[in-house]
């Protein structure tokens, strides 16, 4: 097995497209849904669990115990901010946080943030390694879920509301926000490809970090992910996408 | 397009009224304009012959299709000539004893089975219908500005609009050449209530000092595909118009915080920086 410079550890849909990016640029990266069979040399990885705390703790406290010292963690900060997740291991400086949603094609640019501890040096290697996979980074601060996801989950929470309240069919709210404000896409449609819970771990993390009632979640789209209804890749979120199945 | 026997009514020759006309008029439709002063209605039609001469000199539109389009309107300035239209749309200034006023007076004037619909974005269909005798003849026809290049019309049912007329509608709507949406009778409908958050959050996350006016904007185009950013669209629209349209939501949603309008964009509008038409709002426009 190759010598690689580079891992990207997850099993969500993103995972797998930044898995693809990589071969596509000819970047050897190995690919791994917990971290379990990584180099121990491995210099970078892009972690990219998004909402299940738990889970993502012990992810980062198991790499950052794996990892030589000066590895570089690119964690996903869709539901957490950066500094809190550099809290959770030994090494804070060397975890960054970017953000950012499913397909990667559609994405020229990749948002990063730094927790109080990040380094600069973190910094400069998570730009570098987005840039060797052809996407510009921008970096703003530290909040969950930071620019894009931020502002687009917060529009598919209120169309799931709305869908909810009975206001519209969701095929008419997609339509309307295509033809009434140019969307490129319905955000129902969209949240469905991107993962209802990568959207609702947005919502929950702008809530936990602010406590703020706006960023609290819609109930259809907590029950759809209770249920696991995730969108596209579940055959149902908002949409059904297997015909046999009967829909909401 | 062939000429339909149907006859459509639009008051009000602002902005909003004379765009709708012309759509009506365009798909074939006998079209009466209406508004309180003739003057209004000469600058509504200067409005409605420019595009149709721009779409002239442009090759969309023959000279002999333009003067049908013209000979399809009738101008009026007296809401009796409603009377027998299948279909009168209001879109008059957003007063609510005044469109209740208008309604009152159309409900006299046209039999039941004229529709009645309101053009308003600030308002209940439902609250304007109570000034009527049938409200199940009265329902919400939510354009989009400019209506001739804007595909979508929100369909609004009132608490006491009919299936029927819900029905009769849309298919009008589609006669038209638009792209109907139904949604009932709630604050901001479906578009102006779910896009909030993209001008919002975008201004809570300026406000909180967490990116910039040009870093959100770039990442909204260039992460996210949306056609323009959060900032650049404000300064579009108008901050006024926009931090109005929020505010009149955050006060419809009984203040709930998801609507909560942003203190920056208070100042803005409070500074007079109103965006492009200023030359002057999130960004700083070349005087023209």
């Amino acid at each position: 097995m190759p010598k690689s410079n580079l891992a990207i550890v997850g099993n969500s849909r993103l995972a797998q497209d930044l898995a693809a990016a990589c071969k596509e640029k000819n970047l050897e990266a190995a690919f791994s849904a917990n971290a379990a069979d990584l180099e121990p040399t491995t210099p970078l990885v892009i972690e990219t669990c998004a909402g299940d705390r738990d889970r993502k703790k012990a992810l980062l406290q198991k790499l950052d115990d794996f990892l030589p010292a000066n590895a570089v963690i690119v964690s996903s900060c869709l539901g957490f901010g950066v500094t809190e997740l550099a809290s959770w291991i030994k090494k804070p400086e060397r975890l960054i946080g970017f953000a950012t949603f499913y397909p990667l094609k559609d994405r020229k640019v990749v948002e990063l943030a730094r927790g109080l501890r990040t380094s600069e040096s973190t910094a400069r290697s998570a730009a570098e390694i987005f840039k060797s996979l052809g996407k510009e980074t921008v970096l703003v601060k530290d909040t969950a879920g930071l620019t894009f996801p931020r502002i687009l989950s917060l529009i598919i929470n209120e169309a799931a509301r709305a869908l909810e309240e009975g206001v519209a069919s969701a095929e008419e709210i997609d339509v309307a926000m295509r033809l009434g404000v140019n969307y490129p896409q319905g955000p129902l449609k969209w949240a469905d490809q991107i993962g209802l819970d990568e959207v609702l771990a947005v919502l929950e993390g702008l809530l936990g970090e602010t406590g703020d009632d706006r960023y609290r979640p819609a109930p259809l789209l907590k029950r759809l992910v209770t249920a696991g209804f995730l969108g596209e890749t579940s055959g149902r979120g908002f949409y059904s996408y297997n015909e046999t199945q009967v829909k909401p | 397009m062939a000429n339909k026997t149907e006859k459509i009514a639009v008051l009000g020759a602002g902005t909003m009224g004379a765009g709708i006309a012309q759509v009506a008029a365009q798909a074939g439709f006998p079209t009466l304009l209406y508004d309180i002063k003739q003057e209004f209605i000469d600058a509504g039609m200067g409005k409605i012959k420019a595009f149709l001469a721009g779409s002239r000199e442009r090759g969309k539109l023959s000279a002999e299709q333009e003067k049908e389009i013209l000979d399809r309107f009738q101008l009026t300035t007296s809401l009796d000539d409603c009377k027998g239209c299948a279909l009168v749309i209001e879109a008059a200034p957003e007063k609510l004893e005044l469109k209740r006023d208008i309604f009152r007076q159309l409900d006299a004037v046209c039999g039941v089975e004229t529709l009645l619909a309101s053009n308003t974005s600030s308002f209940n269909v439902t609250a304007i219908a109570a000034s009527t005798q049938h409200p199940e003849r009265v329902l919400g026809l939510h354009f989009f500005n400019p209506p001739p290049l804007m595909a979508l019309v929100e369909v609004i049912q009132g608490d006491r609009t009919s299936s029927a007329t819900i029905e009769k509608a849309t298919a009008l709507m589609k006669a038209i050449g638009k792209t109907p949406a139904r949604a009932k009778d709630t604050a901001g409908f479906i578009v102006n209530r779910i896009a909030r958050p993209f001008y919002n959050e975008a201004l809570r996350i300026l406000g909180d000092g967490d990116a910039s006016v040009e870093n959100i904007d770039k990442v909204m185009k260039e992460a996210g595909n949306f056609r323009m950013g959060p900032f650049e669209l404000m300064d579009l629209i108008g901050n006024d118009i926009n931090f109005a349209a929020t505010e009149s939501l955050y006060r419809s949603f009984f203040e709930d915080p998801r609507f909560r309008p942003s203190p920056i964009q208070q100042r803005m509008v409070l500074g007079g920086n109103l965006g492009r038409k200023t030359g002057r709002g999130f960004y700083v426009y070349a005087k023209k």
